[in-house]
């Protein structure tokens, strides 16, 4: 103890200034009112640099949490904008009854016509890509959904720049969805300028260009032209993007009356992540539409 | 030291008196430029063969007695601990080469000659006013200040401490 007494006694002059200076600290920040609102500014200036920090380490963990939410906003509002351009024709026909267009006709009275009040068709569910293939002649992507987010087989998976792929097989967590880079996959394509639809296929080789075939050669078609779904599907709503037209078409190889179009994907299928599955809320009754007319064929 | 602890003590209610009641109010009649510090004298010529903690914690005594007249509690009191750090290697510096033989009981005129007094006053009296201005100004951003006021201060005071050397025979 007495060493240590000495040792301070030698040395110390130091420890005591850096005491004295801290109790002189205390006093002119504690009693002098220039120098206390200095230090207040600095104090405020450095908590506030700290709680910044501490904001951007919060926000940087809540950014999946902020992705989802974001995710399902963006589903909602494409959901909308799919149903708007649905119900938008819906409304359109409706007029046209109203006005007498098909009065004439006496076969329909317009009254018993009047439209039931118009169903959205399309329901959007945020989904995530956790497996993806490019490389093979039939790939196949996995996501995120499963049945018990409402994910059934032939449900559409697209994206906010486009198709992507049709759901093929669920299982309670997850969801086996065959990409648009598969060679069984057939999609009703149209030209945004024509309204003309055709046959979207994949031939394989390159994972950015599909083929859209049976479009009439009458129509002349540049590079650079919008290719839009059709809607004639059930899968895929009207009027999502597919891309754009590559080359100058050539004629059809089998069939000279068609031609055969290079389509650019806009969806580049290497990068997809973020998607959304279509489920058509009509879909059942289309079904059964369909296998009607099956018995006429 | 109990033999010359009455000098010091006289120096010291000399120096804060002149200070308190004469350069407190020419600062104040003729602006905040005119700011004479005189009192560092005092840690000055404290014993030569003393702890550097007592003369930090002398220093910070008077200082603290001085910002009770000046309203500006804390701001002496650090800056004269300040100089009671640096004392020591300031009058190391400009002593005689081999140290202190022990004889002289201060580092005045007396002893060491004029050039060395004023060399070691000289730096000691920036050091101090510079860290007194810096400690009011309480941040760096008035670095320009800062040191106009410690270049016009340090002419001043060392004018006063001449005028002081002057009147006081320094011995003990």
């Amino acid at each position: 103890m007495r060493a240590l007494f000495l040792l301070f006694f030698r040395n110390g002059g130091f420890v005591t200034f850096v005491l004295v200076e801290a109790l002189c600290f205390w006093l002119i920040v504690e009693f002098n009112e220039r120098q206390n609102t200095i230090w207040a500014h600095s104090m405020s200036l450095l908590s506030g640099d700290i709680s910044t920090r501490r904001q951007n380490v919060a926000d940087y963990f809540s950014l999946n949490l902020q992705r989802d939410s974001l995710a399902a906003e963006n589903a909602r509002l494409q959901e909308q904008l799919a149903n708007e351009r649905y119900l938008r024709l819906q409304r359109a026909y409706s007029d046209t009854l109203r006005n007498g267009a098909l009065r004439d006709s006496n076969t329909i009275r317009p009254d018993s016509m009047r439209l039931k009040q118009a169903r959205p068709q399309f329901q959007f569910i945020p989904a995530r890509i956790i497996g993806n293939a490019i490389g093979g002649a039939n790939n196949f992507i996995t996501l995120n959904r499963g049945s018990r987010d409402g994910l059934m087989p032939d449900m559409a998976v697209i994206s906010r720049n486009g198709i992507v792929g049709i759901v093929r097989h669920v299982t309670t967590k997850y969801a086996y969805a065959m990409s648009v880079l598969h060679r069984q996959i057939k999609i009703s394509a149209k030209l945004k300028n024509y309204n003309a639809f055709g046959s979207l296929v994949w031939e394989g080789k390159n994972p950015g260009i599909m083929t859209l075939r049976y479009i009439p050669k009458h129509f002349i078609i540049h590079p650079g032209d919008t290719i839009l779904t059709s809607g004639y599907s059930q899968m895929f709503p009207t009027d999502i993007m597919i891309g754009t037209v590559a080359e100058n078409p050539k004629p059809d190889s089998e069939n000279p009356y068609f031609l055969t179009i290079l389509i650019q994907l806009r969806q580049d299928m290497t990068t997809a992540e973020e998607v959304y599955v279509v489920k058509n809320l009509h879909a059942v009754e289309l079904d059964s539409l369909r296998n009607m007319s099956n018995s006429d064929r | 030291m109990n033999s010359n602890i009455f000098p010091h003590l006289w120096r010291f209610i000399v120096l804060v008196l002149f200070q308190v009641l004469v350069l407190k109010q020419l600062a104040l009649s003729v602006g905040s430029y005119f700011n004479v510090l005189i009192y560092p004298l005092f840690i000055f010529f404290l014993p030569l063969r003393i702890a550097t903690a007592y003369t930090v914690l002398l220093g910070f005594a008077i200082g603290i007695t001085v910002d009770t007249f000046y309203g500006s509690l804390g701001v002496h009191a650090s800056a004269g601990a300040f100089s009671g750090l640096i004392r020591g290697f300031i009058l190391e510096a400009f002593g005689p080469k081999g140290g202190f033989k022990g004889k002289e009981p201060i580092f005045s005129p007396a002893y060491f000659g004029w050039q060395s007094f004023f060399q070691a006053i000289g730096v000691f009296m920036v050091l101090y006013l510079f860290f007194y201005f810096s400690v009011d100004a309480f941040t760096f951003v008035y670095l320009t200040t800062i040191t106009l006021k410690t270049i016009t201060s340090w002419v001043l005071s060392m004018t006063f401490v001449l005028l002081y050397m002057a009147f006081f025979k320094t011995r003990a």
